[in-house]
């Protein structure tokens, strides 16, 4: 079996090469948040006023609260409307449902700048306008047919004579659901949450044509730093961000261990 | 779910909805302009913002047709916007610009006469820009790469800088500065075809196009260009602000010119805020400040120029008489004519492919 | 299951006040606009602006008629094509190995590592490439460190470069989807494959990779969608040859006012798109 080690091992070497290559850049976008000058030349010197100069930054500040706001809202909207959507297409059967799981679909699969400049277009046609509500509008339009998905999923795995068994005990159905099928597809609901809360932070294109001067989130404000005149203060945001966002994601998973187990 | 939790969340959603309405407060003055320009200098805003109670709310396009768009589709939002005076008619006849009160402006009486009474900013006797700063879109080199300056535009076809040239992303400038290398006048381009086999023939030289100051001053820094087109204004600012290795060159065959003007879109929720901002924008005491801390283009404002040194660059250079001589200011051009450059533009950026 | 019957037949009833809100946000933020946009591809003008608009198939004769576009949505399909590939390529082995060689807490450690990225600013992660890049960045500032010998490394504003930052963006989600289909491929059918003597090739060619499909196919739609459509991408690395279908796109929407075009080109990207995905779809359900 001399083979299939040497094979594991080049196997093992393999994956942290694609970790290497997937971190590389963001060590180096963080690093570059310390150094001084503004064109990011080498050589290095160390420097943290670009982390000074964002707290005086209240473009940048407000557009990354914007979008933990809006995070946050499009999250609460998707878990409860999707949650009670996919309990609906769980239990019942009907004429058109299949359709209706269909419809899921677009959301997802159309490129978002399709569904941005479609959506530009008609709340722009409609006088719902731009800003912060349009993008919300948007968001929770986006992610929630990934709650949809993810909770129905989790479903799959729920036996339905749970619920017999509790209503002939005489609970009603608020009960039921309360006591008996939400605690089994609460990972999936979680799960489904932090997918929607991703999809609405890290959101771009959508954002991007929803947005006005003023009203806008950060990852709009991100490219138009870019596009306009970049400053390692953007980096600096971002270094933030992203510990932020891994500490999360990190303190998540050892509660729920995704991908772990079998 | 059990009803209060329910009704938790709705709360709580409510509440961050509402949180997530902004209140706009009348003492705004927004401001769009280019970014880095004059405009957004924190030192200038906190003057202007001591002095007059106002709060300055920048906002930034990356070219004059971004600046038109964000005007067309945000009708109500700024204050004072800054154009192009080649953009001053097209902006006026969509309805995008007012009248400007000049009597408000106690600084617009020392505007050069020529710039003042500029008919490309003047329509039916009422004025709908004030003249600001004028400049060059010249050459500009890396300092690293040449021991001494080039002199003709023809450096940018130069076999030597392959991959290293830039010109800037609009169609208009770059159609003019190949009407310059062809020793056409810009404003009446009689060979288009010339023009076009010109800029054909300088794509393969080009690494990138730049759209902002910030692009040209980036590439300078990581010494990946050699030469290209660039602003008068921000060459100073490079050198001057930046310490890169960035020199201005007015090629023997002529630049293009031009004369930026601020103007009160339609629908200002604070004329007399606007009216303020750009009286101090025009003001000699901030021009001396830009120029000295920061780099500028020439003022349009006589008094704010002769408040510079002798030697300065923009009173030197920029008041040569032979250097006026070389350079052709931009003229407002039809739509017809926007159309047909873009399309030539579209046309180079797809071949390239 | 009487009981089961009798739910189906009141079904429709009960579900739609549950169903209801879900879909109304759908078709208003959604179905509606894409309708709207269609709409909008064939008008002259946008009735929004008060000038006089009339019906016209004006937008998308000027795609037909001019090879621009037709030109940049090959490019377009070009680059979605490439990047998938790639994709598949860096992605599937690595799938591969945290599903079948990594065990408990070193595989769980890693897969998450490899989401993480993921939850980063997409932008950013585009904009630091653009420094480990460009010439005297850090690629090129580490080779020469390393290297005897003096090269110039200068990708940035280039194809390659573009490439580069989309494959790093987007190959965690071939990683996730092709882990989720290798790792419920059980162990012993592999073990019966290698002791009916086939050799490890035949296992991967006539077991591993059939029954993995389905995860390939979704996460190469996944990848291939989004960077048809992609446009800041090509903006940010792409320099002089940056000119995709996505960013004549933007520009119709942000800089040059013409939504009606903006709207035409748009709808021909959906069709494209949509064609492709219905051409894929039969693999998909094969496979599944």
């Amino acid at each position: 079996m001399m083979t299939t080690r040497i094979l594991e091992w080049l196997g093992r070497i393999y994956v942290w090469l694609l970790l290497a290559f997937l971190y590389l850049p963001i060590i180096i976008m963080a690093l570059m948040s310390f150094n001084a000058s503004p064109f990011y030349q080498l050589p290095f010197e160390w420097t943290t006023d670009w982390y000074a100069s964002l707290w005086q930054n209240d473009q940048l500040i407000s557009a990354t609260w914007n979008s933990l706001k809006i995070a946050v809202i499009t999250t609460i909207i998707c878990v409860v409307l999707g949650t009670t959507a996919s309990l609906a297409l769980f239990r019942y059967e009907f004429r058109g449902k299949k359709l209706l799981q269909a419809l899921l679909f677009p959301p997802i699969a159309i490129p978002w700048l399709i569904t941005g400049t479609a959506m530009l277009i008609f709340f722009f046609g409609v006088g719902i306008g731009r800003g912060l509500f349009a993008i919300l509008l948007g968001h929770v339009a986006l992610a929630l047919p990934y709650v949809i998905v993810v909770v129905s999923a989790r479903l799959q795995t729920f036996a339905p004579e749970l619920e017999e068994a509790a209503r002939s005990l005489g609970a009603n159905q608020w009960q039921v659901t309360n006591r008996v099928t939400l605690p089994w597809i609460m990972p999936g609901v979680i799960a489904g949450g932090l997918f929607a809360f991703a999809v609405s932070f890290d959101q771009f294109v959508v954002s991007y044509f929803l947005s006005t001067p003023g009203q806008t989130t950060l990852p709009v404000e991100i490219y138009a730093a870019i596009r306009k005149g970049f400053t390692p203060e953007i980096n600096a945001v971002s270094t933030i961000i992203i510990v932020v966002s891994m500490a999360l994601m990190l303190l998540t998973a050892r509660f729920f261990k995704f991908g772990g187990e079998k | 779910m059990r009803m209060p939790r329910l009704t938790a969340l709705l709360t709580a959603t409510a509440v961050f909805t509402t949180a997530l309405t902004l209140a706009a407060s009348a003492a705004e003055v927004h401001v769009l302009n280019w970014k880095g320009y004059g405009a957004d200098e924190p030192w200038a805003i906190a003057a202007f913002e001591k002095a007059t109670g106002n709060k300055v709310v920048n906002d930034f396009f990356n070219s004059e047709q971004e600046m038109l768009t964000k005007l067309r589709t945000n009708p109500g939002l700024y204050d004072v916007v800054m154009i192009n005076a080649a953009f001053n008619d097209q902006a006026m006849s969509e309805k995008l610009i007012q009248p400007i009160d000049t009597s408000k402006l106690p600084n617009y009486a020392d505007i050069s006469k020529d710039k003042a009474g500029s008919p490309m900013l003047d329509h039916d006797g009422k004025v709908y820009g004030v003249p600001w700063v004028w400049g060059l879109t010249a050459l500009a080199i890396n300092e690293k790469s040449f021991d001494k300056p080039p002199t003709s535009i023809a450096e940018m076809w130069d076999p030597a800088h392959k991959g290293r040239v830039v010109i800037r992303d609009d169609a208009v400038e770059a159609v003019q500065f190949g009407a310059i290398a062809t020793g056409q006048n810009i404003n009446d381009i009689k060979d288009m075809d010339a023009v076009k086999t010109k800029l054909t023939s300088l794509m393969p030289q080009i690494k990138t196009f730049w759209s902002s100051e910030n692009d040209w001053n980036q590439m300078v820094a990581s010494n990946q260009i050699d030469i290209g087109t660039y602003w008068s204004g921000s060459a100073d600012r490079a050198k001057t602000h930046f310490k890169l290795p960035v020199s201005l060159v007015i090629p023997q065959e002529g630049a293009v010119a031009w004369l930026d003007a601020f103007s009160i879109p339609v629908g200002s929720k604070n004329v007399a805020g606007a009216e303020a901002f750009i009286n101090y924008m025009i003001d000699p005491k901030f021009y001396v400040e830009w120029v000295t801390k920061v780099g500028a283009p020439v003022s349009a404002n006589t008094k704010a120029v002769e408040a510079l040194p002798e030697d300065a660059f923009n009173r030197k250079v920029m008041g040569d008489p032979d250097v006026a001589k070389r350079i052709q200011f931009q003229a407002p051009i039809t739509d017809a004519q926007r159309e047909a450059y873009l399309a030539l533009w579209q046309q180079l950026k797809v071949d390239v492919k | 299951m009487a009981e089961g019957a009798a739910a189906s037949r009141g079904g429709l009833g009960k579900a739609l006040p549950l169903l209801a809100p879900a879909y109304l946000w759908l078709t208003v933020a959604i179905f509606l606009p894409l309708s709207a946009m269609v709409f909008f591809s064939f008008m002259t003008d946008l009735p929004l602006t008060g000038k006089p608009w009339a019906f016209t198939l004006g937008n998308y004769a000027a795609f037909f008629s001019q090879s621009l576009y037709l030109t940049l949505l090959l490019a377009s399909l070009r680059l979605g094509l490439e990047v998938t590939l790639w994709c598949v390529v860096i992605g599937y082995p690595a799938a591969y190995v945290l599903a079948k060689v990594l065990k408990g807490r070193s595989r769980e450690a890693i897969f998450l590592l490899v989401i993480l990225p993921f939850w980063s600013n997409g932008l950013v992660r585009i904009f630091s490439w653009a420094m480990v890049l460009r010439e005297g960045g850090i690629l090129d500032a580490a080779l020469n460190a390393v290297l005897p010998f003096k090269i110039n490394i200068d990708l940035m504003y280039s194809y390659p470069a573009v490439i580069i930052g989309l494959v790093h963006s987007y190959v965690p989600y071939m990683v996730l989807t092709c882990y989720l289909t290798l790792q419920a491929i059980d162990d012993s059918l592999i073990e019966a494959g290698r002791s009916l003597g086939a050799s490890r090739l035949q296992v991967l060619k006539r077991v591993i990779i059939p029954l993995s499909m389905p995860g390939l196919v979704a996460g190469a739609a996944l990848i291939f969608v989004p960077v048809v459509g992609s446009f800041m991408e090509p903006r940010i690395l792409g320099g002089r040859t940056g000119t995709f279908y996505g960013t004549v796109i933007e520009d119709q929407f942000v800089a040059v006012f013409n939504w009606p075009l903006g709207a035409a080109l748009s709808f021909i990207l959906l069709a494209v798109v949509l064609v492709i995905l219905a051409v894929a779809s039969p693999v998909l359900r094969r496979a599944a």
